[in-house]
């Protein structure tokens, strides 16, 4: 417990609670709308008390659009890691707990994946799937699948190897419920700790894919696009490249913090 | 705005120049300085050359650069009049069939030989040639042979009356001449009569071109042009502003007013660079309504969405004809914003608010279609229109959009079409080759054919103005403005004043040069 | 040994599946190189035709055995946007990154080791926490963000470095290191929290181990025992894991060398994604796959080199 209270695990703790909050309150407090509101008579504007982070060159209110752009920006990161858990996770564990051949073959496979640049891979499915909101989910979270598989199936491969698990296949047990019941429960928190830092990275591969046109498309307000279309006005207006960096590396840090944390309380082996 | 732009531009017009404001204070003083030759111009190029055959090339860009390699037979002023170019004088028929062209003597090619009657022969036949690929073969469809009868004179006979062939020939893409069977290596080393011999070019980052000592008008001050390709506009400017570049052309739209009040940097900009409009496909059925297509007109407010997108870096118009052309109609405007008009008219074909969701492809190519588009998502969400961007690379926009037609709406710009043929028939005759929407007019096919056999000038430029004016009474397409060209150059660079062609896309560097 | 038969057997499988993958992701990419070679010229007949004689119509499984039959004879072609031979400007652009792979490692390892060691030998205290959120910082941004900003500051403001651009090393070579710095330096921020970690897990459990408990004991100063002692066993499996990032690097460099103009690998995969040069696309991304694959099997043998226990699959 000591390590939970050490100011970094708090710091972590602290700021994503916060982030996850504005991510569910700002949507239920600010009308959709207001995030693509163009005000042509302040565009550029530095911070002012009409708008307390500046406006963008469109003259959208950034603070607006960043608290608005939370929502996005974590759903695409949270929905791209559950797709590379909900395909990753039974490759994973099927083939480190049976090893074997269907083994080898699955992770032939993973390594073939692997041998490709995430962004590399993303970056080519976007390109076929046309650029969309869910082709971008879509692609980060294909592209982080085999990240995860292989982890996954490390992690099962350990527990398959445990003392009450060989016990249990000695006595009968079925696959599935060792599996279900013993394998699952035991690879859960390397699961969760990987998860969490891959949020961080889903957050940084959005914004790489909306650099390239590929990601989330305008005007929507995610961080990524919102720091994307910065970089031409980044000496005129700083301000326009601030608020959402500000946004991307907190929570960025504060994810990675957090994981630390987790893996800590969580997978002491590692420690 | 629009009105001051078109004063300064004819004023300045008139003045003999293309000169838009952005006289830095440099460039005055030393003005009268007389030019020295030597040294390398390094150009950051806004775009990548794509094709180096002047033939097969259709892009903006291609074009840019090759003005410094080939020469054409005609060329045209400021005010888009043909002048001679490699002919010293022509002469058209009184029927319109036969025209004679005395070419200068002792123009030389790049590869020293000089230039005859034949190289002229052969070069347009090559462009005629459907093998060729030629953009403009179509120029010299009526061509029904070419005869030589000397080496420096040129008699091209036609089988049927085609009024704006000369001036089709003042484009390098249908006039340039190139040596005899010099054809198969344009694409790879091209090679003509211009101020300047090509050296080399690595795709996607420099073309290099050195002086051709030989050069007909005289020799070029510079001793090269380095044209180093960086798409990325802050990436050029940043470039420009540090010095590793002395000139770059398109500076980022946002900054040309607060630059030009910066000392260390000349800023020139002129008008106009291209035309600008929204598509609509006409075989996507909405848009067969004509009501559609006016309601949808009538959603933008062009002047607005023209500060937005341009930061006021150009002039809106309902002609797409060059401003400065006898066939631009002046009594055509812009229809002006009417939300809750559209939306009657949208109910009344049929689609009440919220019933139409289209998609909007933008090419990132073009960053500012990018801001257009994301202003209109909330004029048409006013209208209730539900307006989505994709956005597309240059190769899927031209895929997609240009040969598959597989869009619902879009826009695009045009350079350089100061020809009244080559624009109106190309873009809007059903069987135009840039007729990308599908357009199917009858009126706009007969008056654009008729156009072709219309000798008279005059007359010619009253019947395009009536194919604008069908073009705005269907709203076939949403015309909304020209585009300013602009160039920022280190103060040594001299002569920027020169480096602009009339067709406002071009840029010549034969009297260019570096102040010591 | 057979373990490591195995493991070149298994290379050859994953370079045969690496040759599927890529030709499979090529060939459902919309648009086509008839499409891309005629441009704004295109029409219907014209592209059949081409399309014709390019190949296009073939069975896909001949033309995947003449592309893979082509790469084995060393007959890569010629690039479509670049006229070029496939296998030519390949050798050129894999020099210009490996300039900006090598440097950006140097960078990444020489803030990583020094941070790392630091926060391992004060664990848990004020140390640890500064080490790793600076080096956390790197990674917090997109690495094009850090790369806008060195522009800025280097080479705007301060002038230090050009801001785009790439000089061939035989022709120049310091001025080539100049145009590569500030995309390593980029890249190398991003490298370096990972890098951090590594070392400080790895110090972390070397400085529990007994002979340095006996290097203490026996009076060596904690400078010696750290550094020296410590650090050189650290460092094998800080290397093995720095090998490993070479595929994240070479994700990272599409969108960095674009940013910089930088011509080499990243940009020219980028241009043929651009520009739909299926030849080239599947030559760059073949050649990606193979060179990220080629270095983690080296960074495999290298670690049962150091620690010949390891006989994990």
């Amino acid at each position: 417990m000591k390590r939970f209270l050490s100011p970094k695990g708090l710091v972590g703790i602290i700021l994503v609670t916060l982030i996850a909050l504005v991510g569910i309150l700002a949507p239920l407090l600010i009308p959709p709308e207001a995030a693509t509101a163009m005000d042509m008579t302040a565009r550029l504007a530095p911070p002012s008390a009409n708008h307390l982070l500046g406006t963008d060159q469109l003259g959208r209110d950034i603070l607006i659009r960043v608290l608005l752009g939370s929502r996005l920006s974590l759903e695409i990161a949270v929905t791209a890691v559950m797709i590379s858990i909900v395909i990753g996770l039974p490759l994973g564990m099927v083939s480190g707990y049976f090893g074997g051949r269907i083994d080898n073959v699955l992770m032939r496979l993973v390594d073939t994946l692997l041998a490709f640049p995430a962004l590399l891979l993303a970056l080519t499915i976007s390109a076929v799937l046309g650029p969309n909101l869910q082709n971008t989910i879509i692609a980060i979270g294909v592209a982080f699948t085999p990240y995860l598989a292989r982890i996954v199936r490390g992690e099962a491969l350990r527990v398959a190897q445990m003392p009450y698990v060989e016990a249990a296949r000695a006595a009968g047990t079925t696959d599935l419920f060792i599996l279900s019941r013993h394998v699952l429960p035991n690879i859960l928190p390397a699961i969760i700790v990987q998860a969490t830092i891959s949020l961080a990275f889903a957050i940084l591969a959005e914004a790489g894919l909306s650099f390239l046109g590929l990601g989330t498309q305008p005007p929507a307000a995610s961080w990524g696009l919102m720091i994307q279309a910065s970089r031409d006005y980044l000496e005129r207006a700083p301000w326009t490249a601030l608020a959402p960096g500000a946004a991307v590396a907190l929570t960025v840090l504060g994810l990675n913090m957090f994981g630390d944390v987790l893996r800590d309380i969580l997978d002491p082996r590692s420690k | 705005m629009k009105r001051r732009d078109f004063l300064q531009t004819s004023t300045a017009l008139i003045g003999g120049g293309i000169f838009m404001g952005g006289a830095s204070l440099p460039s005055l003083l030393m003005a009268q300085d007389t030019p020295v030759s030597g040294g390398t111009l390094i150009w950051g190029h806004s775009e990548t050359t794509q094709n180096l055959d002047m033939h097969q090339t259709g892009t903006a860009s291609s074009g840019r650069v090759l003005q410094n390699i080939h020469s054409s037979i005609v060329t045209v002023d400021a005010n888009l009049n043909v002048i001679p170019g490699l002919a010293e004088s022509f002469e058209v028929s009184p029927d319109g069939l036969t025209y004679t062209f005395k070419l200068r003597p002792n123009v030389k090619f790049h590869n020293g030989a000089t230039m005859t009657s034949a190289d002229v022969k052969y070069s347009f036949e090559r462009c005629k040639d459907p093998a060729t690929g030629a953009v403009n073969f179509e120029v010299f469809n009526n061509v029904a042979s070419i005869d030589t009868p000397d080496d420096l004179t040129v008699i091209i006979n036609m089988s049927a009356v085609n009024a704006p062939f000369l001036s089709r020939l003042a484009e390098n893409g249908a006039g340039v001449v190139m040596p005899v069977d010099s054809g198969p290596t344009q694409g790879t080393n091209p090679m003509g009569a211009g101020p300047f011999k090509f050296v080399r070019y690595e795709v996607g980052t420099v073309v290099e071109m050195a002086r051709f000592d030989d050069y007909w008008d005289g020799p070029a001050y510079l001793d090269g042009v380095l044209a180093r390709e960086i798409t990325e506009p802050t990436t050029r400017l940043t470039g420009l502003q540090t010095g590793e570049l002395h000139m770059i052309n398109d500076i980022p739209l946002d900054r040309v007013e607060e630059l030009k009040g910066d000392a260390a940097l000349q800023i020139k900009t002129w008008f106009p660079l291209n035309f600008d409009f929204i598509n609509m496909n006409h075989t996507y059925e909405p848009f067969q309504d004509k009501r559609v297509r006016i309601a949808f007109d009538m959603i933008i407010d062009k002047e607005a969405l023209m500060q937005g997108a341009l930061w006021g870096q150009g002039a809106t118009s309902a002609s797409p004809s060059f401003p400065t052309s006898a066939a631009y109609n002046k009594s055509l405007v812009q229809r002006a914003q009417d939300i809750e008009g559209a939306k009657a008219l949208l109910a009344e074909a049929g689609y009440p608010e919220g019933s139409l969701n289209i998609v909007f492809k933008a090419t990132t190519n073009y960053p500012y279609h990018i801001e257009t588009a994301q202003i209109l998502v909330e004029w048409f969400r006013m209208a209730g229109v539900n307006l989505t961007i994709e956005q597309l690379t240059w190769a899927d926009w031209l895929s997609q959009c240009w040969v598959d037609k597989d869009y619902q709406m879009t826009m695009m710009n045009f350079f350089s079409l100061w020809e009244s043929d080559f624009l109106y028939f190309s873009v809007w005759n059903s069987t135009g080759a840039f007729n990308y929407r599908a357009i199917n007019d009858p009126v706009i096919d007969e008056l654009t054919a008729k156009a072709r056999i219309t000798v008279d000038d005059a007359e010619r430029a009253a019947i395009y103005q009536q194919v604008q004016q069908q073009i705005w009474d269907e709203s076939h397409d949403i015309i909304l403005w020209f585009r300013n060209g602009t160039i920022g150059a280190q103060p040594k660079v001299m002569g920027l004043d020169t480096v602009v062609h009339p067709n406002g896309s071009n840029l010549n560097f034969h009297k260019v040069w570096l102040s010591a | 040994m057979t373990y490591v038969l195995n493991r070149l057997l298994s290379v050859i499988l994953t370079l045969f599946l690496i040759t599927l993958v890529t030709f499979a992701i090529t060939n459902i990419l919309p648009g086509d190189v008839a499409m891309m070679i005629m441009g704004t010229q295109s029409n219907p007949e014209a592209l059949a035709g081409l399309r014709e004689t390019l190949g296009l119509n073939d069975p896909m499984l001949v033309q995947y055995g003449r592309w893979v039959g082509g790469m084995l004879t060393g007959e890569w072609g010629d690039s479509l946007i670049f006229k070029k031979p496939i296998a030519e400007l390949l050798s050129q652009k894999i020099v210009a990154s490996s300039i900006i792979v090598v440097m950006s490692m140097a960078i990444a390892l020489g803030a990583a080791v020094p941070l790392g060691v630091w926060a391992a030998v004060h664990r848990d205290k004020w140390q640890d926490s500064v080490s790793s959120t600076t080096a956390l910082l790197g990674v917090s941004l997109p690495d094009f963000f850090w790369g806008i900003v060195m522009i800025l500051v280097f080479a705007k403001w301060l002038g230090w470095f050009p801001s785009s651009g790439f000089v061939d090393p035989s022709e120049n070579f310091l001025l080539a290191v100049q145009h590569a710095f500030l995309p390593s330096l980029a890249l190398g921020l991003g490298l370096m929290a990972h890098l951090t970690r590594m070392t400080r897990s790895t110090m972390t459990g070397i400085l529990g181990q007994e002979f340095i408990r006996v290097a203490r004991a026996k009076g060596l100063s904690e400078g010696t025992v750290v550094w020296s002692y410590g650090l050189r066993n650290a460092i094998g499996p800080v290397i093995t894991i720095a090998g490993l990032q070479i595929g994240y690097l070479f994700g990272s460099i599409i969108v960095m060398e674009s940013l910089f103009n930088y011509t080499g690998m990243g940009w020219l995969t980028y241009q043929a994604l651009l520009n739909r040069d299926m030849p080239l696309i599947q030559a760059t991304v073949f050649v990606i796959a193979a060179v990220v694959m080629l270095t983690n099997l080296l960074v495999d043998l290298l670690y049962l080199a150091i620690d010949p226990r390891i006989r994990l699959g």
